[in-house]
Order: C-alpha cells, then sequence, then structure tokens
C-alpha cells in the first residue's frame, strides 16, 4: 500500500534555482514591497524633473562640468531611496521574524544559507533594476530640461552613463546591507533604526566631532562612511580629498560584505 | 520513521528535554502526550533541525533531516500555526514553499482544496481566524507529499467538523503507511485518534507504548454497581485491598475487585444488583495517574535526601 503511495509523489527536489523562485515570489507577493519600489521610482523621477528645472547657474559652466551636472539632477532620487530601500532590506527578513514565517522557511531549508543567499540575490537584482530605471527615467527627463539651459554633456566617453549605473549599484549594495542587519537583529524596529542610523546619522555624527574638535581622525574617518561612499561611487568628492571612485565601490562592498556575512554566521548558529 | 537517541536540550541552567530516546513508525498514528511545558514543541523542532539539541540526535528516515535532498518530501511539518507571514496570501504562501522544492501550482491547489482553503486562498493571511490559519499550517504540511509528518496541536483553535477533520486525515494517512506524530495536551483526543503514545513531562519519557496498554496498565479499573441493600453488600465485599466509596444512597464504586467476584458474591448472598458495571480508565485518569508516579518519584527522592541527612 504505501509502495504505491510512494510510486505515485510527485518528483520534488530541493534546489538552488527554486530556492531563488521561491523569494522571488516572496518579495512581490507582499504589498510593502511593491509600494516601496513604486515610491522609489515616482520620487526619482519627480525630483529630478524639479532639480533639472529649478537649477540656476551663474556665468559659464566649464564644458567638462556638464556631465556630472547631469548625474547630480538624475541621481537625486538615490539620497531618498536608500532610506526606503534601508527600511525594505530589514523588512524582507525581520517581517519573516516577527511573523513566524522564518520558520516555514528554515523547515523548507535546513540548510539555511542558500536561503539566506538567495534572499541577498534577488534583493540585490530587483533593487538594481528598480535602481536603473529610476536613474535613467530622471536622465531621460532632466536632459532635456538642462539642454535647453546650455548644459549637454559628451556622452560618447561613457562617464556618464557609468556613474548613473553606479548609483544603482549602490542602491542595490544598500539593500544588501539592511538584509544583513536586519538578520543580524532579528527585529524590524531595531533593524530599521540601525539601518537607517548607519545611512543617515553616522555621517552627522562625525562631522559634529570634527566641527567641535577640530579632530583629524573624524573627518578621515568620513569617506569610509556607507552613505559618503555611496556617494563617492558615482560624484566627485565635495572636498577634492575623498576616495576614487573605484575605493569608494569597494568601500560599500565591503559593508554590505561584513553584514550580510554576520548575518549569515548567526542565522547559522542561532535556533530559529 | 523517527529514532532519537539521547536527544537534549538545555536552555541557560533549564533543561526542556532530557536525554529521551524513542521511535516513531511508519503505518501508525503515535500520539506525543504531555501537558503544556512538557517540552513536545522543543523536541519536534529539534527533529526539523530549527533547534539544535545540546546532546544527542534525532534522524528521519534515516538521517538528519538537513541532509535529505528533499527535505519537504520526507517531512511535512506543522510546527506553528502562525508561522507564515501575515502579508502574504494562502495561495501565494504556498507557492513559495513549494517553488524551493519545484512543487508548482497544481499540488498548491490540490493542498488548498484537501484542506478545504478554496474560499480564502487568495486572502491575505493576516486577516485568517486560529482554525483557518490552522488548517494553512496543514496545507504546507501536505505539500511535498511527505511520508511523515509531524503536528504540533493540529486541533487547536479548529471547530469540532475540524477537529474530525484532522482526525479522519491522520487516521487516513496512517493507513498509507506514512509515520504520523501528532501531539496534544488533550488526552480524550489521543484516545480517539493515536495508536501508540509517548508521554512526555518535565522533559523526560514517562510512557512509551500502545494506547490500549497504557489504558489496561491504569489501577483504577474500578467497578460500579447500584443495589437496593448496598450498605449489606458494601459490609460484605470488605477487604485488604479492596476500596469502596458510596456515590448515592444506593451506589458504589468498587476498586480491588472484579465484576465477576462481585456478581457471585451478591447472588451467593441473595443481594438483588440493579446495576453492575466495569468502568474502564479514561485516558485522562491514566495520565493523571502517570505524571503522578513521576512527581511522586521526586518527592520520593527528596525524602530520602533529607532522611539521610537527619542521619
Amino acid at each position: 500500500m504505501s509502495a504505491t503511495a510512494i510510486a505515485t509523489r510527485p518528483a520534488a527536489r530541493l534546489s538552488a534555482p527554486g530556492i531563488v523562485r521561491s523569494e522571488w515570489i516572496k518579495l512581490r507577493s507582499v504589498r510593502s514591497t511593491v509600494w516601496s519600489y513604486a515610491i522609489i521610482v515616482v520620487v526619482s523621477l519627480g525630483m529630478a524633473a524639479l532639480m533639472a528645472s529649478t537649477i540656476s547657474f551663474v556665468g559659464e559652466i566649464p564644458a567638462e562640468a556638464h556631465g556630472s551636472y547631469v548625474v547630480q539632477a538624475s541621481t537625486f532620487g538615490i539620497f531618498f531611496g536608500q532610506l526606503i530601500v534601508g527600511v525594505l532590506g530589514v523588512l524582507v527578513i525581520s517581517g519573516e521574524y516577527s511573523t513566524g514565517m522564518i520558520r516555514s522557511t528554515l523547515t523548507a531549508v535546513p540548510k539555511r544559507l542558500p536561503a539566506l543567499a538567495a534572499k541577498a540575490l534577488v534583493l540585490f537584482l530587483t533593487t538594481l533594476v528598480v535602481g536603473l530605471v529610476s536613474v535613467f527615467g530622471s536622465f531621460a527627463i532632466a536632459a532635456p530640461i538642462l539642454a535647453g539651459e546650455g548644459i549637454q554633456p559628451d556622452l560618447s566617453d561613457g562617464i556618464v552613463v557609468r556613474d548613473l549605473a553606479l548609483s544603482a549599484l549602490y542602491l542595490a549594495l544598500v539593500a544588501v546591507f539592511s538584509l544583513g542587519v536586519g538578520t543580524i537583529l532579528r527585529s524590524s524596529a531595531g533593524g530599521i533604526a540601525a539601518a537607517l542610523g548607519t545611512i543617515l546619522l553616522l555621517p552627522t555624527v562625525f562631522q559634529v566631532i570634527a566641527g567641535l574638535t577640530q579632530a583629524e581622525w573624524a573627518s578621515n574617518i568620513m569617506p569610509y562612511l556607507l552613505s559618503n561612499a555611496g556617494m563617492g561611487m558615482f560624484s566627485e568628492s565635495m572636498d577634492g580629498t575623498g576616495l576614487e571612485q573605484w575605493q569608494s565601490l569597494l568601500v560599500v562592498l565591503a559593508w554590505a560584505a561584513v553584514s550580510l556575512v554576520g548575518g549569515a554566521l548567526l542565522l547559522k548558529r542561532r535556533d530559529a | 520513521m523517527i529514532q532519537a537517541e539521547g536527544l537534549t536540550k538545555r536552555y541557560g541552567d533549564k533543561t526542556a528535554v532530557n536525554d529521551i530516546s524513542f521511535t516513531v513508525k511508519p503505518g501508525m498514528v503515535t500520539g506525543f502526550l504531555g501537558p503544556n511545558g512538557a517540552g513536545k514543541s522543543t523536541t519536534m523542532r529539534m527533529i526539523v533541525g530549527l533547534d539544535r539539541p545540546s546532546e544527542g540526535s534525532v534522524i528521519v528516515n534515516g538521517k538528519p533531516y538537513a541532509a535529505h535532498t528533499a527535505p519537504l518530501r520526507e517531512v511535512g511539518a506543522l510546527l506553528d500555526a502562525k508561522a507564515i507571514h501575515t502579508g502574504r496570501s494562502a495561495y501565494n504562501h504556498l507557492l513559495a514553499m513549494g517553488a524551493t522544492h519545484g512543487i508548482g501550482k497544481a499540488r498548491v491547489n490540490e493542498v488548498i482544496g484537501l484542506t478545504g482553503l478554496e474560499s480564502v486562498a487568495g486572502k491575505r493571511v493576516g486577516g485568517f481566524s486560529l482554525g483557518m490559519g490552522q488548517r494553512l499550517g496543514i496545507a504546507a504540511a501536505l505539500l511535498g507529499d511527505p511520508a511523515t509528518l509531524i503536528l504540533d496541536e493540529p486541533v487547536n483553535g479548529l471547530d469540532p467538523e475540524g477537529v474530525m477533520w484532522v482526525r479522519q486525515l491522520a487516521r487516513h494517512l496512517a493507513g498509507e503507511g506514512r509515520t504520523i506524530f501528532l501531539s496534544s495536551h488533550l488526552m480524550s483526543e489521543m484516545a480517539l485518534t493515536a495508536d501508540h503514545l509517548i508521554v512526555l513531562g518535565r522533559g523526560k519519557i514517562i510512557a512509551d507504548a500502545p494506547v490500549a496498554e497504557i489504558l489496561a496498565t491504569s489501577t483504577r479499573t474500578a467497578v460500579k454497581l447500584r443495589s437496593p441493600r448496598a450498605d449489606q453488600l458494601a459490609q460484605l465485599l470488605q477487604g485488604a485491598d479492596v476500596t469502596i466509596t458510596t456515590t448515592e444512597h444506593d451506589a458504589l464504586t468498587i476498586t480491588g475487585l472484579t465484576a465477576p467476584v462481585i456478581g457471585e458474591a451478591a447472588a451467593q448472598a441473595g443481594i438483588p444488583l440493579h446495576e453492575l458495571t466495569p468502568v474502564g480508565a479514561s485516558l485522562e485518569e491514566a495520565y493523571m495517574e502517570l505524571t503522578q508516579d513521576d512527581v511522586e518519584y521526586h518527592a520520593g527522592t527528596t525524602a530520602t535526601i533529607t532522611e539521610e541527612a537527619a542521619r
């Protein structure tokens, strides 16, 4: 009797593509995800239109600076988007802890790490696509407006396109960083506070310290903070003493990697 | 088939599960019985690898749960009816769970039908009643058509119809040769559903035997009788190992004597009987007795220690 029952059972097997598909279904089937991404795109496009049309120029802008003006106008939404993505990245895992869903997830994927890896991959790719849509959409809005002001960057060297793509990459890496934070802290409130604190508050804190004490170490540390390094990935540093773009990229990668690896170690070790 | 060997779980200095070994066999329903806090849920979580044992090990169908290539095919588990994201629909929850194993829409719709969730499958789980959440948890457990089913308090929050349904489902799946491991703190439920019982108290196994055997070993088997001359009969039946309690003026409950012995004694004395009923111990009583023994054992040890200290 049991033999026939077992023979007719459907073929099923735990696989990496299956786990990725599962995480994709999870990401798209919760309303907050869809809303968050929609807001990023809408706000980015709106900001770009606003920035491009209200920017006022005094005197002649040198031709080599045209590119960075356009990039600045097109990536303004990233400043805002990093906060939304910071919350979303935390919620993707903390929402599973608060509802108990994590126990279902880890029962289906008992080795645990593939589940976190799939979450990170899906979140990274989705955010990257949303980021690319946002910045290139913003570019499509801002460029014609700025062209009317006589700012027409030379696109032939690909620097503008590269910088726009890097800003979307930064957004995706912030999402991964926040996922790691959420995995470590397992709570929505704590995770969001920690992620947004890192993105928003840390630069201010160090700025205040540097301003009050004139301490050199405080200003030296500034370019290595997550959001500062992120801005450094796609725009020239404001005071000219910062890191190269590729160095900033490495710093952001390190933030995301340390956070995610920390989360992975704890996820593997702890009882669910 | 579930095999646990010296399974122990400690949280700090509190021992939730204390060195238990047991086997849950296929083709029958095994009940896992114990009061709240006895360690049932912890044991079940260790079986599917959610909690790591402090000592000992547990294997399912020959391997640790995580070592299987298709864990959901080996074990379906309902560990907590609330282990579901409240912002997602029931359908998408099942679809996401199944996707990990390449289980598609056809099977998802099948388990939705099987658990009677058709009308609410598209709704967000946050609005579900406890009973619907329980059904969804059972649907998720059935997703992989597993050879072993672990259900922690499956009838919690279900209406009488739902309770009946779980009972029949468990019996049916066991009939197909699967391993069914069912926990409850409701002994009456177990008496109706389980073939075999593992009774847990304070993290230790108190009993591991067929249901019938646990009932039979109970010393509480009693005989109820009614007679117009109950007082006279009570005097007649008095003895060293016999307990007689008068429940009403014409009714007695007697332990320590069997119904035939009482009947013959009454006939010889010419006392008429209006009723003579052997009363089997209920599983509740058997269970209370088992846990009571456990408590007495602890009390006994304390007494011995005190005596030794006094000497």
